[in-house]
């Protein structure tokens, strides 16, 4: 890196160009923008001293990006023109590259100047929403946001002819993959500086830390309150555009430091009370900690009744914001979205599915909110009465969000949140218990149907695995007695056979009864123990002709079953009477031996499909109740992860 | 903790099937038993199928 070293036209203090890139060195005694020209150094006006946020970056910070080391080597505060005030740092690199790092409400951008082949639409042509296909790269590049804005405050070595005070006209676009680009109406043609959003820790700045701004932190009286002159104090003050006094419920513009007075607030009287005060601290996914900083009393109205639900700023200087919802008690975590990366289904015209990040979200609800309230700071100018087109999109435990105003679509993700993630995260305890079911609330009895089915599946295998092993039916007696026609009991006795042991035993008995019966009380006599397993077996069978149409009931068999019993020499004792047998009635008894019933199997495959079945039962109940508070009811259940 | 409680039980219940269908034992068992020479009482169930 080549130096050099010079005087400050304004007031001959010592200033030095150490990138060979810079074109203006901000005089750090005098503020003056010095340009280096072919004609010499040329002072080109005085700029404001950087108003401090809380960055975590500064100058001389470095960094590593795509193996080439960076510096931070200048920086320029830039105001849009609705007020908020964002940076932009010039990383100068040690292959000679110049990048862009531009930070606003916490995230990074690093783009690079892209020559382009052919010329950019104009700024008036150009319009939001619409791919920019002039400027080439892996994915379109589609208007987020076009507006004019003000070069305010400068410090260090900046890479072009900054002129303090100049206004010049912008517009951001974003990609998928979180590409960005932006362009640049300042020149002629314009320019078109190309890159992607960034994390610190992608461009080796993980260790950056916020600025630490309690020494320089605005005064409570400094920041009185311009309707009742109560202390109030701002935690964003440099992207703080609304706040409302503490004090007096007043709603407080907030213009480069300085309180307007507005109006006066009065909170819905039917709107349930904020459950989280401004100014709780929490902790978050990430270990981030962040701090109530505003919350908003907001509702939509169907059929003529109102429904409020509450959100919550979140600030973390490092991560910009994010939201916490709070709806019948159901909490999100709410972080902004890259509009570009929503993909919309449109189906017969209307847009029912998004997919975001591979996952496929249905449409929930399309209404109208309304800002009913608002209390503590906001980096927008947040009116009361303000209303935008919400539409909500749901994949448990996922919602991602679309509001839409007359200016600008903003996309968000919210993520489901327990009461006790909630407590967690910010260290207390007993939120109140939600009502019914969220929109987005995750199914937890997954398990029970998907896991939990799973002993079932391996009773199947089980049960053909054991029929190799438990053998097959085998008949260890065939023989037939005759039964003497009586209504008195008869006994018979059949020849000896062997029963082997751990096998069931089923014992049937068959006769040619026809409009008669036999009831047949059987004992199986071990030869041995003399103990005996006692069953009874009727056969019966009537039929006939009854107004011309036959009929039938009973049959000529019957059987009897019976678990395994000690091997060895076994005999059947048949005592038993008859019914209409006018002669002796021939009776066939088997016995028979490793029988597949498949009862034991039906038994344990009931017992163990219950759970999944009733598993399966809660999963319906819970996605039926989910989607009746919805404007696009269906039962259909989402993907839900435990 | 219930998911655990229902594994557990789940175990059981296959472990109860596998034991059954190696030894031979019947739910619905239709004996009841006895010894010869004893009056007879029936204590299971019968008649079932």
């Amino acid at each position: 890196m080549t130096t050099l070293s010079a005087q400050c036209p304004s007031c001959a203090a010592p200033i030095e160009f150490k990138a060979g890139s810079s074109i203006v060195v901000i005089c750090a005694f005098c503020r003056s923008a010095v340009a280096r020209t072919d004609r010499g150094l040329e002072d080109i006006g005085k700029v404001a001293e950087i108003v401090e946020s809380q960055s975590p970056l500064k100058l001389g910070l470095k960094g590593v990006y795509k193996d080439a080391r960076f510096e931070l080597t200048g920086r320029a505060q830039i105001k849009h023109e609705l007020g908020g005030v964002w940076d932009e740092w010039y990383a100068t690199f040690s292959n000679g590259w110049v990048g862009w790092l531009a930070e606003a409400q916490g995230r990074f951008y690093l783009t690079f100047y892209q020559p382009l082949q052919s010329a950019l639409p104009s700024f008036t042509d150009l319009q939001l929403g619409q791919v920019v296909n002039e400027i080439p790269g892996q994915t379109p590049l589609m208007v987020q946001e076009k507006g004019r804005a003000t070069t305010v405050a400068a410090d260090g070595e900046i890479p072009y002819k900054l002129v303090p005070g100049e206004q010049f006209e912008y517009a951001d676009l974003a990609g998928k993959q979180n590409a960005f680009a932006t362009i640049d109406y300042s020149i002629d043609p314009p320019w078109a500086f190309v890159g992607s959003q960034v994390t610190l820790g992608e461009i080796g700045l993980a260790d950056a830390k916020p600025y630490e701004r309690e020494a320089k932190r605005v005064t409570s009286a400094a920041m009185g309150c311009p309707n009742c002159g109560g202390p109030l104090a701002l935690n964003a003050p440099d992207s703080a555009m609304r706040v409302t006094c503490p004090n007096c419920s007043s709603l407080l513009d907030v213009n480069e430091g300085k309180l307007t007075y507005l109006k006066s607030l009065t909170p819905p009287p039917d709107a349930p009370d904020f459950v989280a005060p401004i100014g709780a601290e929490g902790t978050f996914a990430g270990d981030v900690k962040v701090k109530i900083i505003g919350a908003t009393v907001r509702s939509v109205t169907f059929d003529g009744v109102k429904y409020f639900w509450h959100e919550y700023l979140l600030y973390n200087p490092t991560i910009g914001f994010r939201w916490l919802v709070h709806s019948d008690n159901h909490w999100n975590f709410v972080e902004p979205v890259n509009a570009a990366e929503v993909d919309q289904k449109e189906i017969f015209g209307a847009i029912r599915k998004v997919v975001y990040n591979g996952t496929t979200y249905k449409i929930f609800q399309d209404a109208p909110a309304t800002v009913e309230y608002v209390k503590g700071e906001f980096y927008w100018r947040v009116e009361q009465g303000e209303i935008v087109r919400a539409v909500d999109y749901v994949a448990a435990p996922l919602m991602l969000s679309q509001e839409v105003s007359a200016n600008e679509v903003n996309w968000s993700v919210g993520t489901y949140m327990t009461n006790d993630d909630v407590e967690k995260a910010f260290g207390i305890a007993g939120l109140p218990k939600p009502w019914g079911v969220g929109p987005n609330q995750p199914f937890t009895g997954q398990f029970y149907y998907t896991w939990g089915a799973l002993p079932t599946l391996a009773l199947l295998v089980v049960a053909l695995f054991m029929i190799p092993f438990t053998g097959l039916t085998s008949t260890v007696l065939n023989e037939t007695l005759t039964m003497p026609s009586s209504a008195t009991p008869q006994v018979q006795f059949s020849q000896p056979f062997e029963i082997k042991g751990n096998r069931n035993i089923r014992i049937s008995a068959s006769a040619a009864v026809n409009n008669s019966a036999a009831d047949l009380d059987v004992d199986l006599i071990n030869d041995q123990s003399q103990e005996i397993e006692s069953v009874s077996i009727p056969i019966s069978y009537y039929q006939g002709v009854e107004d011309g149409e036959s009929w039938s009931e009973g049959s000529t068999g019957n059987d009897a079953t019976l678990s395994s019993l000690p091997a060895g020499k076994y005999t059947l004792r048949v005592e038993g009477t008859t019914e209409n047998v006018p002669a002796p009635l021939p009776i066939t008894l088997k016995v028979e031996q490793n029988v597949n019933r498949g009862v034991n199997f039906c038994c344990a495959f009931l017992i163990l499909a219950i759970v999944p079945i009733l598993g399966l039962f809660r999963k319906f109940s819970f996605e039926r109740s989910r989607w009746r508070d919805s404007m696009f009811g269906s039962s259909s259940s989402g993907s839900d992860d435990e | 903790m219930l998911k655990k409680l229902y594994v557990v039980f789940a175990g059981g219940v296959l472990l109860t099937y596998s034991a059954a269908a190696w030894l031979g034992w019947e739910v619905a068992n239709s004996g009841s038993r006895s010894r010869l020479g004893t009056p007879f009482f029936y204590t299971g169930f019968r008649g079932g199928k």
